[in-house]
């Protein structure tokens, strides 16, 4: 493994409990973010995305595995890094009766920060008009923004974001994305854990997925979306049955749908044009139909959106389904770089 | 040193403390008032009326003793004379008494601080107690529960100093206000009783006694804070605290209390924890065992037995130790999620 700003290497965690019996919630996980990223750590609910990032923060003990973050071991170093780790985890909670400018007071003197830094960082949330109203009057995502500001007072170089976007409006979101990629743009690493997907292609260059505990994905977005791409079309023409015939024929995999045809494995689209043009029938649409990070993490976690199909938490599913429940592992993926 | 001041911010800035912290006032208002308002200065004549008759009662006891000691000596008892003597005169030797009648015993509708001292002292110590038990319950118990362990950890990933941090902030500002309000309230009854009451015959004595009763409750105020801190962190929830002192109470000191005399278990008390309590606070506190003198038993038989602050303070600070022990060893090893 290379040198990266946060290295996981072959991290394991069980939770045993006298209710729910033992729990395996990362197993064998690694990770690599290196310095300048803007990384994206997804994975469905349960997945093991919070444990892992509570394990590196020292919030969890971790059963086993390597851990480094701003090449400082992971929990024994810590301390000598933390000033410059901002982190948010899972939901933001504070204690509702303080202000938000004394929630971020009191974490600016535990950690030494200058007081005058709190207003920096409450302005650049949006927060600074309503700094002092009681936390517990705000919405879920002004609590967000100020997890996101707590984070950001220290100036770290590293920002680990849990789900920053969650219960953030429209204009929130936006804003978010501004943020992290304004603090990108300063050099600093980010690593963005979400549900949002088309949030995390838009921000981030990199991406790890992990499934069940285990990575099933990783790299460049580009290339992990790249290592999905069937070279599928979708072709809507003025005799749809007459087309299917005549794409069969010229040797395409084509799968009809009720308006529209997908054809599988097409090098060059004006493929399908000429094929069809030449036989008299007018193609009306041709769309090349890419990846993106919804269909890849959809399938790469086994995911599917299927409303007949009661899912359970990380993918799985009531009846063993080889195309939508099968664990992957994780040299079955081209996009996958260690 | 940023993380203590961090947090005595954050504790004082807690609304329960807040709240507590107005009640001690509101009670120390109300009692004040009341005892300022139910007292009088007394009169020349009242005074030396009140010297008067605790003089005569003064010396009413000498004589009763000197009769009990002339029976004891063979002597007849004078014609009509028939007040009721004990085997053993040194029970009514007045030398021996914790206390011998004083002026202020016959002063009527007169604030006497050398009398309401220590229960008042007493008050104050209970009101402490509960407000450093609760206050430290809540203190930690909130943190954990909202999340500011947490996001302080996140800053300090030190877990052993930031639990530290904050236990040594709540001893030290539990302390500060105890010694503050306890003083305070002193000061206000002992002027209470200069301006409207009776000071009453203070000497070295009273105030080595008052001072050692309060040393003891300021000790148990901090025991009683760090105990309520240290379940709360075992139970990560200020509820912990609460619940287990009232199953405590509950269990034990009722439930135990009476299975313990069905199946006639010799001196009981001894293993209750409100006896300890009671023993640290007074210095020393005589018990009965209904057992001791239970069967066939010759001869005089005395139930009665004592004990005193230092096996209080032993098993009192053991409980406490062990509890914040586990405490710590806890929260060092638990998982925080």
């Amino acid at each position: 493994m290379t040198s990266g700003v946060i290295e996981i290497e072959g991290l394991r965690k069980t939770f045993h409990s006298l209710r729910r019996g033992r729990r395996v919630a990362v197993d064998g996980f690694d990770l690599l973010v290196e310095a300048g990223q803007v990384h994206g750590f997804l994975g469905p609910n349960g997945s093991g995305k919070t444990t892992t990032l509570r394990a590196l923060l020292g919030l969890v003990r971790a059963d086993d595995g390597r851990m480094r973050v701003l090449g400082a071991s992971a929990p024994e170093q810590l301390p000598q890094v933390a000033g410059r780790v901002g982190a948010i985890v899972e939901s933001p909670q504070f204690y509702g009766n303080f202000t938000a400018y004394r929630t971020l007071r009191l974490l600016a003197l535990a950690g030494g920060v200058p007081v005058g830094r709190v207003d920096e960082v409450l302005a650049q949330v949006g927060l600074a008009d309503r700094s002092h109203e009681r936390v517990k009057g705000y919405s879920l995502g002004m609590k967000q923004r100020l997890a996101v500001a707590s984070a950001l007072l220290k100036r770290p170089e590293l920002l680990i974001l849990d789900e920053p976007a969650n219960g953030l409006d429209p204009a929130g979101i936006r804003e978010m994305r501004d943020l992290v990629r304004g603090l990108a743009a300063d050099g600093v690493t980010v690593l963005v854990s979400s549900h949002i997907l088309a949030e995390i292609q838009l921000i981030c260059d990199h991406v790890t997925i992990i499934s069940r505990g285990r990575r099933v994905a990783a790299g460049p977005v580009t290339e992990v979306l790249a290592g999905f791409d069937r070279h599928e079309c979708l072709v809507r023409a003025d005799d749809l049955t007459r087309a299917e015939e005549l794409l069969t024929a010229a040797g395409m995999a084509v799968t009809g749908h009720v308006d529209h045809l997908v054809v599988g494995e097409v090098a060059d689209p004006a493929t399908v044009s000429r094929t069809l043009g030449e036989q008299g029938v007018w193609v009306r649409e041709l769309t090349p139909m890419r990846p993106d990070l919804e269909s890849v993490f959809l399938e790469l976690t086994g995911t599917p959106a299927s409303p007949a199909v009661p899912r359970q938490v990380d993918g799985s599913t009531p009846h063993h389904d080889p195309a939508v429940g099968r664990q992957i592992d994780l040299d079955d993926f081209r996009g996958v770089t260690s | 040193m940023n993380l203590i001041r961090a947090e005595v911010e954050r504790l004082a800035a807690r609304r329960f403390v807040q709240l507590m912290v107005v009640l001690l006032v509101f009670a120390f208002g109300v009692t004040a008032a009341t005892t300022l308002a139910g007292s009088h200065q007394p009169s020349a004549v009242e005074l030396a009326e009140a010297q008067r008759q605790a003089a005569a009662d003064r010396r009413g006891m000498e004589l009763q003793h000197e009769r009990c000691l002339a029976r004891d000596r063979g002597e007849p008892r004078p014609t009509g004379e028939y007040t009721y003597l004990p085997p053993d005169c040194s029970d009514i030797d007045p030398g021996r008494r914790d206390q011998s009648p004083v002026a202020a015993d016959y002063l009527s509708g007169v604030f006497t601080f050398t009398n309401q001292a220590r229960p008042l002292l007493y008050f104050l110590i209970a009101y402490l107690v509960l407000f450093g038990f609760l206050v430290g319950a809540s203190y930690i118990g909130a943190d954990l529960n909202s999340g500011g362990v947490v996001n302080l950890l996140l800053w300090r990933p030190r877990r052993l100093t930031v639990l530290g941090a904050k236990l040594g902030t709540l001893l030290g500002a539990v302390l500060v206000l105890s010694v503050l309000a306890s003083l305070a309230y002193l000061v206000t009854f002992w002027v209470i009783a200069q301006v409207a009451g009776y000071p009453g015959p203070t000497n070295a004595a009273f105030w080595a006694e008052l001072g050692a009763i309060w040393g003891r409750g300021l000790t148990l105020v901090l025991l009683t804070a760090a105990a309520g801190f240290s379940i709360a962190t075992v139970g990560r929830h200020t509820s912990a605290a609460l619940g287990a002192l009232a199953a405590y109470v509950v269990v034990w000191e009722l439930g135990g209390r009476i299975v313990l005399q069905i199946v006639e278990v010799a001196r009981p008390d001894q293993l209750m924890l409100s006896s300890y309590v009671s023993v640290w606070l007074a210095g020393e506190v005589g018990f009965w065992d209904n057992n001791a003198c239970a069967g066939p038993v010759t001869g005089y038989c005395d139930g009665s037995y004592t004990l005193t602050w230092q096996p209080a303070m032993a098993v009192l600070l053991l409980l406490t130790a062990g509890l914040t022990a586990a405490a710590f060893t806890l929260f060092r090893r638990r998982d925080l999620i």
